[in-house]
């Protein structure tokens, strides 16, 4: 990639989006894979950089993990298809099947790269990695899935996302735990239905949008970051509020898929499955409050020389806050 | 109903326009006044529609809400005055009032539960925003987790709860009986943790000590109310469950007030003795609900009401001396008589009721709540006994303390003239007692004679 355009990008994004349309559309397993290595090479482009020698090293890394993924995905179809003649789920070979696209998903516990290459990417980069590249794992994932397995990784990934992202700094990291952790949410919807998943899916993504497009208006990376800035009200009362919706609290959007997935898991009787759910997202909620304690603050240390000025393409971000706040009253328009 | 909603939001406009504070605080004693003249009905629910109910619990804890938030609208006015954010202020309190008479009148169970969550989020932005010491961040995480940890469970419960019965309608909740054990403890554990009881209770004096004054207001008016409210509309279908294992709360609740208002004696801020005496009240105010009987259902109705205007009152004498005086420490805070006279006027009927002094409200709750734990157990005779006695001894500890005395010898002028507001609570305490409370006093005879 000698040049650097946006025009090469947008190449590249269209291939991506087409790859996800190409896996979860196809017919055989082997379209499904083919898909999934198209999505790989098409992504590469649009995270490395060549003048950057950080996100060189990302997108090496990226490559590795999820070609290892891509293979073990297409060595587990081949023997599904030669040895197993019969169609029941719950077997050893779904299994491996579902690790390798738990793999790709950066699901626990193949999630170690997650954390990495979050960090090496910019705030844009995170998003499609965070959101667009669950879609045809995910939905890989319910054509042939283990339940116990997957309930087992569910579990893993609702602790490693919650206690994981205790200890960090770095918002990029940060969020990569609270993707691992709203994981486990989505994996358990789109083992219940796929229009659930596609529900948790569309919101979650939203939330994510919000908060990446704040921090990628304001430059923002790290921690320290967030007390140094002196930010207008605003954007201080929309981190506040995409936060809380993000850790799932009534009366904010993010409380009403939480809610429903939890309407499912009482229904197919996990109780103790659900009061993890619960706790872990107790945690998760510890540390955004801890993020965004200094918005709770009105007068706080502010450096004279640091201006942060209100875009103009802030007044998404203003909308969309207040989308957060009011959509549950919205949607009982929408559902009643 | 719904008018009474559509009021508040549309105040909420009214909270960002210029030179409309005092517009606002006289707007809600306005519809505190209206909503006072609704039909009231003692026998059953009233005022039906789609979404929303009266009953009298409900009518008089949102009568209570209406009145403590335009109470705080009052004791925000150093806000105003000093132009630190009050339109924010506002719009807080008026959201933390929807909520909460959301909370109060919704007939779905799970929009009860979505209200009584959403109505922590303004308290914390009350407490962090407002507060006074660097304390408040740890009492806002304190708050903000003790009452998720509990009401997460409370969420399964609720849905547990649907997915049976198919209904989460308050009113058709009489008619069945859910009997199991971890269903019990998962939907009241929410409720004791917002009450709160002896073991659960760490939240509340660190929040009611590091809240502004309307923060603390509202927590000792309100939010504490809410579990007892919860409780109330709870218990009716867990009943069995509740024969057999309600001695556990009634014992821990009893024995805590005890080592609370015991605990009260040490304490050196004011704020913090009065934090402390809520959570005795409220000991006993679960006793009351957990044996289940009327005349603990109405005792614990009757003193959450006069506790909520009570302690609410507590508050705000505590911040007019801490205004003037800038301490809350006992050790500055004394003879105060010689400079506020009048004030210690507020200070004996507000410590008094506190009491349960008669003609208070909160001898009625009390007395309701004595006869209703020992009709339960006559050793709890001998925990009533205690409880009652040491909360006189520290309410008159704090009287004389603040009032009587010498004062601190390092005292500079400061500014006598106040608003008395105060004495408002104090003409809802005996107006609530015989306006309101009529039909109680007929039923009581009615009851005797029987």
């Amino acid at each position: 990639m000698l040049t650097n355009n946006n025009s090469n990008k947008m190449f590249f994004l269209f291939i991506l989006f087409f790859s996800t349309l190409i896996s979860i559309s196809s017919n055989s397993w082997f379209g499904c894979w083919i898909g999934l290595e198209i999505n790989l090479l098409s992504f590469i482009p649009l995270i490395s950089n060549s003048k950057n020698l950080l996100s060189v090293e990302t997108s090496l890394k990226y490559f590795l993990t999820q070609s290892l993924a891509s293979i073990n995905f297409l060595f587990m179809i081949l023997i599904k298809f030669s040895l197993l003649k019969n169609f029941n789920m719950n077997n050893i070979i779904s299994i491996m099947m579902n690790s390798s696209l738990l793999m790709k998903m950066g699901s626990a516990p193949f999630h170690f790269w997650f954390p990495n290459i979050v960090e090496g990417l910019s705030w844009m980069n995170n998003f499609m990695l965070m959101t667009w590249q669950k879609i045809s794992p995910m939905i890989l994932l319910s054509y042939y899935f283990n339940k116990n397995f997957l309930i087992f990784m569910i579990i893993m990934n609702l602790i490693i996302g919650s206690l994981g992202g205790l200890n960090q700094t770095s918002l990029r990291k940060l969020l990569a735990f609270s993707s691992i952790n709203n994981l486990g949410w989505m994996i358990f919807s789109i083992m219940i239905s796929e229009n659930l998943w596609l529900f948790y899916f569309l919101i979650y993504s939203m939330m994510i949008f919000m908060m990446i497009s704040l921090f990628f208006l304001m430059n923002m990376y790290f921690m320290n970051q967030l007390f140094i800035n002196n930010m207008n009200f605003f954007i201080k009362l929309n981190l506040l509020i995409n936060f809380l919706s993000l850790g799932g609290l009534p009366p904010f959007m993010g409380f009403m898929p939480k809610w429903i997935i939890i309407n499912f898991l009482l229904i197919n009787k996990f109780y103790f499955l659900t009061f993890i759910f619960m706790m872990t997202s107790l945690i998760i909620i510890y540390y955004y409050i801890r993020i965004i304690y200094s918005s709770f603050m009105f007068n706080y240390f502010k450096m004279k020389w640091v201006n942060l000025l209100m875009k103009n393409n802030m007044s998404l971000i203003n909308l969309s806050s207040f989308i957060s706040i009011s959509s549950m009253i919205l949607s009982t328009f929408i559902f009643m | 109903m719904m008018k009474f909603l559509f009021m508040m939001i549309f105040m909420i406009p009214l909270c960002f326009m210029k030179n409309m504070f005092w517009l606002v605080q006289m707007m809600l004693f306005f519809m505190m006044f209206l909503f006072m003249n609704l039909n009231l009905n003692i026998m059953c629910f009233f005022n039906m529609s789609y979404m929303f109910y009266c009953d009298i619990i409900s009518f008089g804890l949102i009568l209570l809400s209406i009145w403590i938030c335009s109470l705080m609208i009052m004791a925000g006015e150093s806000l105003f005055k000093l132009n630190f954010y009050f339109n924010f202020f506002l719009f807080n309190v008026i959201f933390l009032l929807i909520m909460l008479y959301l909370t109060f009148s919704v007939l779905n169970l799970l929009l009860f539960y979505f209200f009584f969550e959403a109505s922590l989020i303004p308290t914390l932005l009350l407490i962090i925003g407002w507060g006074y010491q660097p304390e408040r961040i740890q009492a806002g995480m304190y708050l903000l987790f003790y009452t998720l940890f509990g009401s997460l469970p409370l969420l399964m419960g609720i849905i547990y709860i649907f997915n049976d019965l198919n209904t989460m309608t308050i009113y058709f909740l009489k008619f069945f009986n859910m009997n199991m054990y971890l269903l019990y403890i998962s939907m009241i554990f929410a409720f004791l943790v917002k009450m709160p009881m002896y073991f659960v209770h760490l939240w509340l004096p660190k929040a009611h000590v590091e809240a502004p004054v309307s923060g603390s207001m509202i927590l000792a008016g309100i939010m504490l109310k809410l579990g007892g409210y919860g409780l109330l509309r709870v218990m009716i279908f867990l009943q069995e469950v509740n024969l057999k294992l309600n001695y556990i709360w009634i014992i821990i609740s009893l024995v805590g007030g005890l080592f609370i208002s015991m605990k009260c004696f040490c304490q050196v801020d004011m704020k913090s003795l009065i934090a402390y005496s809520s959570v005795a009240h409220m000991s006993m105010v679960i006793g009351g609900i957990m044996v289940m009987n009327y005349w603990g259902f109405i005792g614990s109705y009757i003193l959450m009401i006069s506790h909520g205007l009570c302690s609410s009152g507590m508050f705000c004498l505590a911040n007019i001396n801490y205004e003037r005086l800038h301490s809350r420490s006992l050790y500055i805070n004394s003879g105060m008589m010689n400079f506020m006279p009048s004030m210690s006027l507020w200070w004996f009927l507000l410590l008094s009721s506190n009491m349960a002094a008669p003609p208070s409200l909160n001898l009625l709750g009390e007395i309701s709540l004595i006869n209703s734990l020992v009709s339960w157990s006559n050793i709890s005779m001998i925990l009533l006994m205690m409880i009652s006695f040491f909360s006189a001894g520290y309410s008159l500890y704090l009287y004389s303390y603040i009032q009587h005395g010498k004062y601190f010898q390092g005292l500079y002028s400061f500014y006598v003239w106040f608003i008395s507001w105060v004495f408002i609570i104090i003409f809802a305490l005996i107006s609530f007692k015989y306006d309101n409370f009529k039909g109680w006093f007929y039923f009581y005879l009615i009851l005797n004679k029987k």
